[in-house]
């Protein structure tokens, strides 16, 4: 009948500032969870989603001398206002033989480095991920190491290794071997894109590799299967969505990939990025520059969609 | 409980070691780890169509010794031989042996029929008569409906039927099974056991299971091998491990059970008399005994052995009664468990029956009782 003997606790005690704060802003319909999420989201929005509005923008206009060397969008004459979008940027991009190359050719470039990255850096990761506790993460910060020293200075340090008089032709040297031609071809694109990116690929596939339950490669071995049908059967399937990461992470950079192609690649290796460097800088023409830009975007964000969706239906267990 | 019926032509084998040729034969079997030795010279031989339980507590050795037979350790000395085979250098994929996992390990990213048909396909075996065989053992674990399923789509007592399934697939001749119903709730437990051992007997696979719970090796086994700090206690079938245990260790591992310290008085080829200054009496013992007059030994008795009263029993040859004072009482339905404060300082605990419903007589806290046994009732333990 009575409610005498219910205890009656007190408020948690809180830092008396945050009550007020916290009380003025649900007020206004701000819960604390909203200004955690604030912070990425405005963040995302000022540095990245706005500029791209901006290209995407740039990328409907013209060329035009002066500066900015772009015709405006909008333009205002006795009182109205005219909106100006020029389509033919994105028109040239089909038509020009250039700009389709180009693509493909970066498409095709990445998808082989992708491909070399992931046959070397499987089973690195799975070396690592087999290694005892002790060393694992000795072994990955081997990996990551690196990071340490820019990029720029690494594929330099590339170019050392493979001119004419470098290291390498001067071990081969010693047998009498004639030097061979390695910068400015392909050969060395690939060298730089896959030295570049392996890491991208090794520690995806590490984080899914070092989460294998050991019972699932004994019990396949309890039931008939030698090493390499377990790992065609269990580990391979089961390393997918790591696969599926590593790729990802190593494709999409390297399709817009500019500093290794032009320092060690050759006249005849065409990537999009390099494209788009003389677009902007040595013709000085913007809007053409946005919209290779604009159309790059929708050629990684096609592949990108598809992965994750193979990638969710892996997961979706 | 689920003793067999004793059959014109006797099922245990291992009564008659001379006409009955083991099918696993583990000899002076050592695993080290290191410096530790986590199994020490086992010598165990196990028979065709047995249920062996490997009995033991964290660090025992079981699992070592179960994972030495499945192909996943090899030993640092000693001979597994299965069915006549040495299994030394056999790689678990070439062992007529599976496994059936304590986390069941089945496989995530396959459907049931695709976890039990696994085996088989590494046999190369046609397609229809995998899916015979697929079939077969859905019905056999009851899981008609689930075959299209994945594990996570199942519930834990389904995953442990698949995982049962899977490794009996393949027509094993011994299966393993490493605390086969340790992740399920103890109703299904013990729904499962009996499951187990009908699915043992009509198949007449050789089981051999390592548990943790006692109460599911009793259920379960033929015999029981109990493990101690990687080396066999005792082995022996359920009825030999709780009421003719081996040694102290034995004694209070299975069950529970009071153990006390005595000097041998008499000893004569039927019987032997014991003094327990801690019992605050004799102990008569209606047996010989391989001692000698003076031996310090050990006397351990089951709660349930001893019987409480108020008026002073008979006892036997003027031993076998203590007095005591009722210190605790836990009433457990069936049962109530007396803790007796004896006046030679011991605490013993003595089980009695609720036969009468309610019972006002039924002795109290704080009374005074006589504990009594029959001069068979308790084994006299040396080591």
């Amino acid at each position: 009948m009575t409610t005498s003997h219910e205890p009656t606790y007190p408020p948690p005690r809180r830092l008396r500032p945050w009550n007020a704060v916290e009380k003025r802003l649900a007020k206004v319909g701000i819960t604390g969870r909203m200004l955690v999420l604030a912070a990425p989201v405005i963040w995302l929005l000022v540095f990245f989603l706005i500029p791209l509005f901006v290209v995407f923008g740039i990328s409907l206009t013209t060329k035009q001398f002066g500066r900015p060397p772009y015709s405006p969008l909008l333009t205002t004459e006795e009182g109205t206002v005219q909106l100006t979008l020029h389509l033919n940027n994105y028109i040239r991009l089909f038509t020009d033989n250039l700009y389709v190359a180009a693509y493909l050719s970066s498409i095709r470039i990445a998808a082989i480095a992708t491909i070399i990255t992931l046959l070397i850096g499987y089973p690195m990761a799975y070396a690592i991920a087999r290694a005892p506790g002790q060393w694992r993460n000795v072994l990955l910060m081997l990996v990551i190491l690196p990071f340490f020293t820019s990029l720029l200075l690494r594929v330099y340090a590339l170019t050392g290794f493979m001119r004419g008089n470098g290291v390498i032709n001067q071990f081969l040297g010693l047998f009498g071997i004639e030097p061979l031609v390695m910068m400015q071809t392909d050969f060395a694109v690939y060298v730089g894109l896959v030295y570049t990116y392996l890491p991208f690929m090794i520690l995806p596939l590490y984080t899914n590799l070092v989460k294998l339950d050991d019972s699932l490669l004994e019990a396949s071995a309890d039931l008939g299967a030698r090493p390499l049908r377990t790992f065609l059967t269990i580990t391979l399937p089961l390393s997918l969505p790591g696969i599926v990461a590593g790729s990802m992470l190593v494709f999409i950079p390297a399709i817009g990939e500019f500093v290794i192609p032009s320092l060690l690649g050759g006249p005849e290796t065409l990537m999009i990025g390099r494209v788009l460097w003389d677009e902007f800088f040595a013709a000085t023409n913007w809007p053409r520059a946005a919209a290779v830009a604009c159309a790059m975007l929708v050629v990684v964000v096609v592949p990108i969609m598809l992965l994750q969706r193979a990638q969710n239906s892996v997961v979706e267990k | 409980m689920a003793k067999k019926p004793q059959l014109a032509i006797d099922t245990r084998p291992w009564r008659d070691t001379a006409n009955n040729k083991p099918f696993v034969r583990i000899k002076n079997v050592t695993k080290k780890f290191g410096d530790v030795s986590a199994v020490h010279e086992v010598s165990l031989d196990i028979y065709r169509s047995e249920l062996f339980c490997l009995l033991g507590g964290s660090g025992s050795g079981k699992s070592t010794l179960l994972r030495m037979l499945a192909g996943f350790e090899t030993p640092t000395s000693g001979i597994i031989e299965i069915d006549g085979q040495d299994m030394t250098e056999v790689p678990p994929y070439n062992r007529p042996v599976n496994m059936m996992f304590q986390s069941y390990a089945l496989f995530p990213h396959m459907s049931v029929e695709q976890n039990i048909a696994y085996g088989l396909k590494r046999d190369h075996l046609p397609k229809a008569e995998i899916e015979a065989r697929v079939a077969e053992l859905l019905a056999l674990v009851k899981l008609q409906d689930y075959g299209k399923r994945k594990p996570h789509q199942l519930s834990g007592g389904q995953r442990q039927r698949v995982a049962l399934a899977r490794a009996l697939a393949k027509r094993p001749k011994l299966l393993l099974l490493d605390e086969p119903l340790g992740a399920l709730d103890k109703k299904l437990r013990e729904e499962t056991q009996f499951e187990l051992v009908k699915i043992q007997e009509s198949l007449g696979v050789t089981f051999i299971v390592v548990t943790h719970d006692q109460e599911e090796a009793m259920t379960l086994a033929t015999r029981i091998g109990v493990m101690n700090q990687g080396e066999i206690a005792m082995i022996g079938e359920p009825t030999d491990v709780y009421e003719y245990p081996n040694s102290r260790f034995v004694a209070n591992f299975i069950g529970s059970t009071n153990t006390v310290e005595g000097t041998v008085t008499e000893d004569e080829p039927d019987h032997v008399r014991i003094h327990s200054a801690e019992l605050g009496c004799d102990i008569y013992v209606g047996h010989g005994v391989d001692c000698a007059p003076d031996q310090i030994l050990w006397w351990a008795i089951r709660p349930e052995k001893m019987i409480l009263s108020r008026e002073r029993p008979e006892g036997v040859q003027g031993a076998n009664v203590a007095t005591g004072i009722v210190e605790e009482i836990a009433y457990l339905g069936d049962i109530s468990l007396y803790q007796v404060a004896l006046e030679g300082g011991k605490r013993i605990r003595v089980s009695q029956t609720n036969s009468v419903r309610g019972n006002p007589d039924a002795i109290t806290w704080d009374e005074k009782v006589y504990v009594t046994w029959d001069d068979n009732a308790g084994s006299v333990l040396t080591v």
